[in-house]
């Protein structure tokens, strides 16, 4: 790990990089949006995560486009459970389907389900924090206590509880996208990961509004008659995107670790739909085939380390004091 | 002092009723509680289910089974059948009474239920906690005292590595290796799966994989903790005001620094502290470890509506309470923060 010439490079290039710019760069003035951005640049572990992350992207992309969907459904059970080879490099599964392929088009529907858990939970989180902080009163008190209240309940027994709530299947039933076949439980586990892990994010949120409500600038703009809409979208949401976008980085970790775990317990996603969390489901019984449980669960480990390793050079990024 | 926890005892207790009412909106949306019966041996007949249904409350409002829930239902008369002739007495006394209902399966009382599994889960979860703690105070310690070194960027790459580790990976791992090829290299596997025949040397064989795995995955997270915490106080001036009258470095770091950096740990661990006792899940569920995350899955594929509500509501006043009380140590600890 190069923890030690990242960041001794950031604490010596970081001012020097601020001086040397060209005279129209300093006359427009930097910000610290772009600031934070070259620290991100020049942090070693947060770009080899990005490239990770490239990696994963361009394996399910590329990979559909060189191996059709109906690979990863075609199924023959005369040649289940067999090892890695030429032909199947990840081997094949219990009913004989190509591994490769369901690692693909499964890796789609976890990153899918990842990044819309994250995009639900940031709106429903920076919602409720903005009410909250900027509301004040009875309002505010209601929506912590709620939020408090949520916190305390382990979130998989939550979210498990809500899935199986909002999974019938005569309810919500399969539906057909762009020729594929999915199953609308996909859609649902975006909602329950995402309305089951909002309250941090409220919480920065409102702790945020809360010190730039009592600033100046805020009081100014008030007086010179600036509506509430402008004032937080103006004032209040760009103090938020620093630690937003930190949350919502480790946001899609949490996610996607969640999905596994719930496809894990053969809970999550349903068939015909396949998931990293719910092929590891099926090949939990399978022990002795190494290959199928192992591909799934290395996808999974590479994308939220790639994550991890990005989130924490954010949050270096956007916070020059944690260097120090 | 006495004044702040007696308002934050207040506090905590209407939090309570909101956690409660909204578990118990969720878990009775399950579906049929009775589907149970259905699929029993010696199954009910209409009437008898309306009578079951009429018994327990089911077929009233739910705002209304949360008041029985909460308070009991031996008060009040319950129409049995329907239609005013057969009147009698409820038999639930309510959770305020300390009565968390009958099991829809087994028909015994849910605390039953948690009091025959809790113990398993303990016996995972604490021997894996303690381990966990000690070893990261070790390494944490150890890394931030000499940073960017090759030791602390080996352990911080490597605990960024098991920190992104679902705990399913490192389960099937370990068991592969030390179950099934240590079978084929010819070496004596490691016993997994269940709790063993009885005797305490098969228990302690049958918790060797599982407790590791815990351990690899928990410690990780405490591990950069403790390493970024230690930094933090490092950094200090007054650190370098104990080195430079002279302390020797282990006494700077034992008495100086540790000292200081394990308060935040207090925190993290007083709240983590409560979250054992819901047993670890999908750890519970590969090895087939009776524990009470085990008792959740099973009680929540029968929609076994009362042992789960018990088990929440078990775990949520072990949150409440636990996160009081480490308020309360903290404020204890560290000298600089009163309240009135």
């Amino acid at each position: 790990m190069t923890t030690q010439t990242n960041t001794s490079s950031l604490r010596g290039g970081q001012e020097e990089k601020v001086l040397s710019l060209n005279p129209q760069q300093a006359a427009k003035g930097v910000s610290n949006f772009a600031r934070s951005m070259r620290r991100l640049r020049k942090h070693r572990m947060a770009m080899v995560g990005a490239l990770l992350l490239l990696f994963i992207f361009l394996y399910v992309l590329i990979g559909s486009l060189l191996i059709p969907e109906s690979v990863s459904i075609y199924n023959d059970p005369r040649r289940a459970l067999q090892a890695p080879s030429a032909e199947h490099p990840f081997g094949t599964d219990v009913i004989g389907r190509d591994i490769l392929a369901r690692t693909i088009y499964g890796g789609q529907i976890s990153l899918f389900i990842g990044v819309t858990a994250m995009l639900v939970q940031i709106l429903v989180g920076a919602a409720v924090g903005l009410a909250a902080g900027y509301l004040g009163g009875l309002a505010d008190a209601l929506l912590m206590r709620l939020a408090e209240a949520m916190l305390s309940i382990p979130q998989l027994f939550l979210a498990l509880i809500a899935l199986r709530i909002f999974s019938d299947p005569t309810q919500f039933p399969d539906f057909n996208f762009m020729g594929r076949r999915f199953s609308s439980t996909m859609i649902v586990i975006v909602f329950v990961i995402g309305l089951t892990s909002w309250m941090r994010v409220s919480r920065i949120v409102r702790s945020v509004v809360l010190s730039v409500k009592e600033q100046e600038y805020v009081t100014a703009a008030r007086s010179i008659g600036a509506h509430s809409w402008r004032i937080v979208f103006r004032h209040v949401l760009p103090n938020c995107t620093a630690p937003i976008i930190v949350s919502a980085t480790l946001g899609v970790a949490a996610a996607i670790l969640l999905e596994a775990y719930l496809g894990f317990l053969g809970l999550g996603v349903r068939a015909p739909t396949p998931t990293w969390g719910n092929i590891m489901g099926e090949a939990n019984s399978y022990l002795d085939s190494w290959f199928y449980w192992f591909f799934p669960a290395i996808f999974i480990m590479l994308t939220v380390l790639g994550i991890n390793f990005l989130g924490d050079g954010l949050r270096d990024a956007f916070d020059p004091r944690s260097l120090k | 002092m006495a004044r702040y926890i007696l308002r934050r005892v207040l506090q905590s207790i209407p939090l309570l009723f909101i956690i409660s009412f909204i578990l118990f909106n969720l878990t009775n949306s399950l579906g049929d509680p009775l589907a149970v019966y259905a699929e029993s041996r010696n199954r009910p007949s209409a009437r008898d289910r309306e009578m079951i249904t009429r018994r327990l409350g089911l077929d009233k409002p739910i705002l209304e089974q949360y008041l029985i829930w909460l308070v009991g239902n031996d008060w009040m008369l319950v129409d049995v059948l329907g239609d005013g002739s057969r009147m009698e007495y409820g038999t639930r006394r309510g959770v305020l009474r300390g009565d968390l209902g009958l099991s829809f399966v087994t028909r015994q009382p849910s605390w039953t239920r948690i009091q025959e599994r809790l113990p398993w889960t303990l016996a995972l979860m604490i021997p894996a906690y303690v381990i966990t703690v000690v070893l990261a105070i070790a390494i944490g310690v150890f890394s931030a005292v000499r940073q960017y070194s090759f030791w602390d960027n080996l352990i911080t790459g490597l605990s960024f590595f098991f920190y992104s580790m679902p705990i399913f990976f490192i389960a099937l791992v370990t068991i592969y290796i030390f179950a099934v090829q240590f079978k084929r290299w010819g070496l004596e596997p490691i016993k997994w799966g269940g709790t063993g025949d009885g005797t305490l040397g098969s228990q302690l064989q049958h918790m060797v994989l599982p407790v590791f795995c815990l351990v690899a995955i928990q410690l990780a997270g405490y591990v950069r903790f403790i390493r970024s915490s230690m930094l933090e106080v490092l950094g200090q001036d007054y650190i370098r005001t104990a080195r430079s009258k002279g302390l020797s470095e282990p006494r700077v770091v034992r008495l100086h620094a540790f000292k200081n950096a394990s308060l935040p740990l207090v925190t993290l661990i007083g709240l983590d502290l409560p979250f054992l006792l819901a047993g670890a899940v999908v750890t519970e569920r590969i090895f087939a470890w009776p524990g009470m995350g085990r008792l959740f899955i099973e009680s929540f594929e029968r929609a076994d509506v009362p042992v789960m509500m018990a088990i929440l509501m078990v775990l949520c006043i072990a949150v409440v309470v636990f996160q009081l009380l480490t308020d309360i140590v903290y404020t204890m600890l560290d000298p600089r923060i009163r309240y009135s």
